[in-house]
């Protein structure tokens, strides 16, 4: 029994992280219509610049006061987004699909030398972060109250994401110019203002991912390229341009890898790729996604 | 009990020959002959030596690949500084990054050779990668000394008569072996395992030969759990929960790179190391800082290619000293098995090419350098290597030992008392025991020997 | 086709011709690469050039020619390379029909998704079925073990190597030519012409009575057939297979081809195979940085030429043309 209870847990915090990435993921793709390859690589960006400055503040902070370094990472990860959507990604608005997903994955390569060059190959770690919050005890087993705590900032951010879209003057632009930008524009929206400002969100919540992950896990070079495929199975399972499609397809995609490993082991990848096919064949839009 | 243990401890090392306890080497402290300079006979060209080294740069795999490099530089840097082989040849390496994918390397490895001229080649790490790329060194006639990419496949099926292509490190099959010895002698009690493999080539091997060894050492044990995560996954939990929930008393864990520093995190996190003993193939592969303070003790650390820095002891084996201070120095930090291995390599061409010199004169050509590398012998900083000349790999003896912080390292180290050093005759198939067939499901050669020829140790 | 192009394709093809003479062995293999590759970018542009559909997924159908390859050698025995051909085709062929009925019901991003997703799970089963597939470790081809032309040459003994590719790039450039004259055929015909009609203008295609779900299923087949042989000619030269052919970044490389040299030109993507395996090698031998030094190249060439190198060169040609009717 405590080990079903482990196992939801594990597959709830998981489905945080998948759910903070496919979420960014899919905002960017509902309001500027790019499909984002270089993804992963702001979540990998967001876990090692939270390790490397969880290290660097260490002797200067408390252990839990460190904290703080957690947003603070994604939004070390939301500014640079902010910086490069002008630069790299706006000229691309009117181009092609193709055009975008291969700038974007020229950024993709790019970023992940980036990390290497600046941290180099030995992986970050954060742990104490983990440590300074104990552990409780599930049924006998051990539990770091960390993993609780961002299940609930999983959770938080959820419920942030959804009351700033649909509860906010700026969620209601950001709506209506997903729905149609010439539009939105001819309102008199500043459609420019707009798209940078949903990039940096979706990196935010990419770095926020990696900034969740990195303490209880290590910051290791590849880890972009790694989530980047898991995140495009959970959006095309939920819908691409979808939030709740995003929170469906990490929850599905969480607990069908949990249940995977615990009793098919040899299936985890094919299940997920099975899935997702299957989903695309039923609806090629996802199961919230909406028609193109 | 305790005393009933220690016999049986004693009973397993005597059947290998195997040593506990840094008193490993028994021929210690030989002197060493590479300053023994002997004057080069005939006439050496200056034209430089090239070298080519395809190693991980990028990528979770630069953990071991990083150190080889570094390894390859430095005793690129030594030779160079002493005038070059043969008092001449100064060495020139280019690298290239081996996580550009196997096609990719044997593309560059062709440009090595056709384009570049090289005259030998070194490095590989990918156990996926020597099989590819030993064809391509034979039918390039290049010489090449992969100093990693230890799969036994290399030999047994790949390259099964090697000319031009040489392996310096152990095979494969060694590391579940020695893990199963090291895990059979400290918890003898064990029956119940779980395993934790990267799902590819390495992981099943090691899974294989630490069942099949463990079950001929401690009969009556049992697989409870298999754990198969792909390289590169970084969230454990649910495969640590589900180890937990089988009960073993002991996890195989081949898991390696980020992918360990990742593991180990989070299991210590859940309880894992408190409920189970834990043996690792490659704890204790990757550079030594990047497993941190918090790493449990009594884990037993294994590193792959049988060299930790610590071991041959300073007192006992001086050529490992010196190398370590000398890797520091340049480095900044300690060497891995792959700077051993790398460093390795390039003597070992270095004392071949001085052996050629002395019997034909001048600059040796391939065959006779060849000649020399077959059944060679070098002392190395993880102790003697010899080469042996039926199937060119690279034997040393086989060593693993149990996780303990000391004091004066930022990083867990091995515990002395607990380190196990097997002669690796004793674990690994004879020459000419008869190569698997060429079918991937064919096991190794050293499993059949094992499955044949290793007695059954008495039921408990 | 014009007198000028016709011209320019036959010079073209008389310097192929004489390249291993003046070129040495390694050169040669390279461009042997080079060729094969052209051979996928052929096959890939009909769809994106010519349908108006991005497939992020023509990995499946290179690794399917070349695992047909490797499967037929391992276990019949097999060592023709028309042998291989033949079968690699029929495989190829199979699997494009199979996955073209799910994938050509849709268009854009999720046409794109779609055929990802599919060659996706063909990566896992390589990866996984490791007792018929080996795994990782993939299956050797070796090319001393090939015969060609019905089995009057093969590849024995030393030197193999040198022999082999001298013989293997001509074979290979016949069979180039033999799919550049098909592909340009089927582009031409009424076929390809409706094609880009569906590309153009679906709804106006669709008023005029085409089946566009028939017509698209049918340039997938075809996309997949050309971009199969590609990979059941690319095997003897990389002397194995393994999953990493059939791996998404695999796909990204072939977007790369047709991108590169151009998707809206006949001849773009054949160019821009060629280079950028020239592009490839080169970044990887000279630095160990060679990812961030692609995707730069990617970046600037995306941004400043969307053309493709052989669209942007047309373009210039034409404005020069124009200038020199002006001053004339």
């Amino acid at each position: 029994m405590e080990i079903v209870a482990l196992q939801v847990l594990n597959s709830l915090f998981y489905a945080a992280v998948l759910f903070l990435i496919a979420a960014g993921l899919s905002l960017i793709f509902g309001v500027m219509g790019i499909v984002n390859m270089a993804h992963g690589s702001f979540y990998a960006l967001g876990a090692y610049i939270t390790a490397w400055s969880v290290a660097a503040a260490a002797g200067a902070f408390a252990p839990a006061a460190l904290f703080i370094f957690l947003p603070l990472g994604a939004i070390a990860v939301a500014l640079i987004g902010l910086a490069i959507e002008p630069t790299l990604i706006r000229p691309f608005y009117r181009r092609p699909e193709e055009y975008q997903l291969l700038v974007t994955f020229g950024l993709l390569l790019v970023l992940d030398d980036v990390i290497r060059l600046v941290w180099g190959g030995t992986p970050l770690t954060a742990s104490r972060l983990v440590d300074s919050f104990g552990l409780v005890q599930v049924g006998g087993l051990p539990y770091p109250v960390y993993n609780l705590l961002m299940i609930g900032v999983g959770i938080a951010a959820a419920a942030a994401l959804w009351a700033f879209v649909y509860r906010t003057k700026f969620g209601v632009l950001l709506r209506a110019t997903a729905q149609d930008r010439r539009m939105a524009a001819a309102l008199g929206i500043d459609v420019g203002r707009i798209y940078v400002l949903a990039f940096g969100l979706g990196c935010f919540m990419a770095g926020l991912a990696g900034a969740i992950v990195v303490p209880s896990q290590a910051a290791v070079l590849g880890m972009g390229v790694e989530v980047l495929v898991i995140a495009f199975v959970v959006v095309v399972i939920g819908g691409l341009g979808s939030l709740e499609g995003a929170l469906v397809g990490a929850l599905i995609v969480s607990a069908l890898r949990t249940i995977t490993i615990q009793f098919w082991e040899e299936f985890e990848l094919a299940a997920l790729y099975l899935i997702a096919a299957i989903v695309l064949l039923i609806r090629p839009t996802g199961l919230f996604g909406r028609k193109a | 009990m305790d005393k009933e243990r220690g016999q049986e401890r004693r009973s397993f090392l005597k059947q290998f020959g195997a040593t506990l306890g840094a008193a490993g080497l028994g021929a210690a402290g030989l002197p060493h002959s590479a300053n023994a300079a002997v004057k080069p006979k005939g006439n050496i060209p200056d034209k430089a030596l090239k070298v080519g080294h395809i190693t991980f740069l990028t990528g979770p795999a630069e953990l071991l690949g990083g150190p080889g490099q570094r390894g390859h530089v430095l005793a690129q840097e030594e030779i160079n500084a002493q005038g070059g082989l043969l008092g001449k040849r100064k060495i020139e390496t280019i690298f290239a990054d081996e996580a550009a994918g196997t096609d990719a390397n044997v593309k560059e490895l062709r440009r090595m050779k056709l384009s570049e001229g090289i005259n030998l080649f070194t490095g590989v790490i990918s156990s996926g990668n020597t099989p590819a790329l030993g064809p391509v060194a034979e039918e390039l006639k290049v010489l090449t000394l992969f100093n990693d990419g230890c799969t036994d496949f290399l030999f047994d099926k790949a390259v099964p008569n090697p000319k031009y292509t040489f392996r310096v490190t152990n095979i494969q099959s060694a590391d579940g072996v020695t893990a199963a010895i090291g895990a059979a002698t400290h918890w003898p009690k064990a029956r119940r395992i779980a395993s934790l493999q990267p799902d590819y080539s390495y992981g099943r091997n090691v899974f294989e030969h630490f069942v099949l060894a463990m079950g001929k050492l401690l009969p009556g044990t049992e697989v409870v759990s298999e754990s198969w995560p792909k390289l590169g996954t970084t969230d454990f939990t649910s495969h640590i929960t589900k180890i937990l929930s089988a009960k073993p008393d002991v996890l195989v864990a081949g898991v390696w790179g980020g992918d360990y520093v990742a593991f180990y995190k989070q299991a210590l996190r859940y309880g894992l190391f408190d409920k189970m003993k834990v043996a690792t193939t490659l704890a204790f592969g990757g550079t030594p800082h990047a497993i941190g303070k918090d790493h449990p003790e009594g884990v037993l650390a294994g590193v792959h290619a049988n060299y930790h820095f610590l071991y041959p002891s300073a007192e006992r084996w001086p050529i490992n000293k010196s190398f370590v201070e000398r890797y520091y120095k340049r480095w900044k930090e300690y060497p891995s098995f792959e700077s051993d291995g790398a460093y390795t390599a390039l003597y070992l061409y270095k004392q071949a090419v001085e052996k050629a010199n002395q019997l034909v004169g001048g600059w040796p050509d391939d065959d006779a350098i060849i000649a020399m590398l077959e059944g060679a012998g070098i002392d190395a900083p993880a102790g003697y290597l010899y080469v042996r000349a039926d199937n060119h790999q690279g034997y040393k003896d086989a060593v693993t030992g149990l996780s303990k912080n000391l004091p004066g390292y930022d990083f867990p180290v091995w515990d002395a008392a607990s380190i196990i050093s097997i002669p690796i005759r004793s674990i690994t198939a004879p020459p000419n025991w008869p190569k698997p067939g060429q079918g991937h499901n064919e096991s190794t050669a050293a499993a059949d020997w094992i499955k044949k020829t290793w007695p059954t140790a008495k039921a408990a | 086709m014009n007198r000028r192009r016709a011209a320019l394709a036959a010079f073209v093809l008389i310097v192929l011709a004489l390249v291993p003479a003046f070129a040495g062995t390694y050169q040669t293999q390279l461009l042997t690469y080079g060729l094969t590759l052209a051979i996928a970018a052929l096959g890939f542009n009909l769809l994106l050039g010519y349908t108006g559909l991005l497939s992020f997924g023509h990995s499946a159908y290179f690794g399917a020619g070349a695992y047909a390859v490797a499967l037929m050698m391992r276990y019949w025995g097999i060592a023709s390379m028309e042998l291989f051909i033949l079968g690699g085709i029929v495989f190829s062929a199979a699997l494009a029909a199979l996955f073209g009925v799910v994938c050509v019901r849709h268009t854009r991003i999720f046409f794109a998704i779609l055929t990802l997703a599919l060659s996706q799970v063909l990566w896992t089963l390589a990866y996984k079925f490791f007792w018929i597939t080996g795994g990782t470790d993939g299956l050797r081809v070796p090319f001393s073990k090939l015969t060609l032309l019905g089995g009057l040459v093969d590849f024995p003994g030393a030197d193999a190597f040198a022999r082999f590719i001298s013989f293997y790039y001509y074979y290979v450039l016949v069979v180039f030519c033999v799919c550049v004259a098909l592909m340009w055929l089927i582009v031409h015909s009424p076929f390809g012409k409706t094609l880009q009609a569906i590309r153009d203008n679906e709804t106006r295609a669709r008023f005029l009575g085409v089946r566009i779900w028939r017509y698209r299923w049918l340039a997938f087949l075809v996309s997949g057939i050309f971009t199969g042989l590609a990979g059941i000619l690319w095997v003897p030269l990389n002397g194995l297979t393994t999953p990493d052919i059939l791996y998404w970044p695999q796909s990204g490389k072939i977007v790369f081809f047709a991108v590169l040299g151009g998707f809206r030109n006949f001849s773009g993507p054949i160019v821009g195979a060629v280079i950028f395996n020239y592009l490839e090698v080169y970044a990887i031998a000279a630095t160990e940085y060679w990812q961030l030094m692609l995707g730069a190249i990617l970046i600037i060439l995306v941004t400043f030429l969307p053309a493709g190198i052989v669209g942007s060169a047309a373009r210039l040609g034409e404005r020069f043309k124009r200038k020199e009717r002006a001053s004339a």
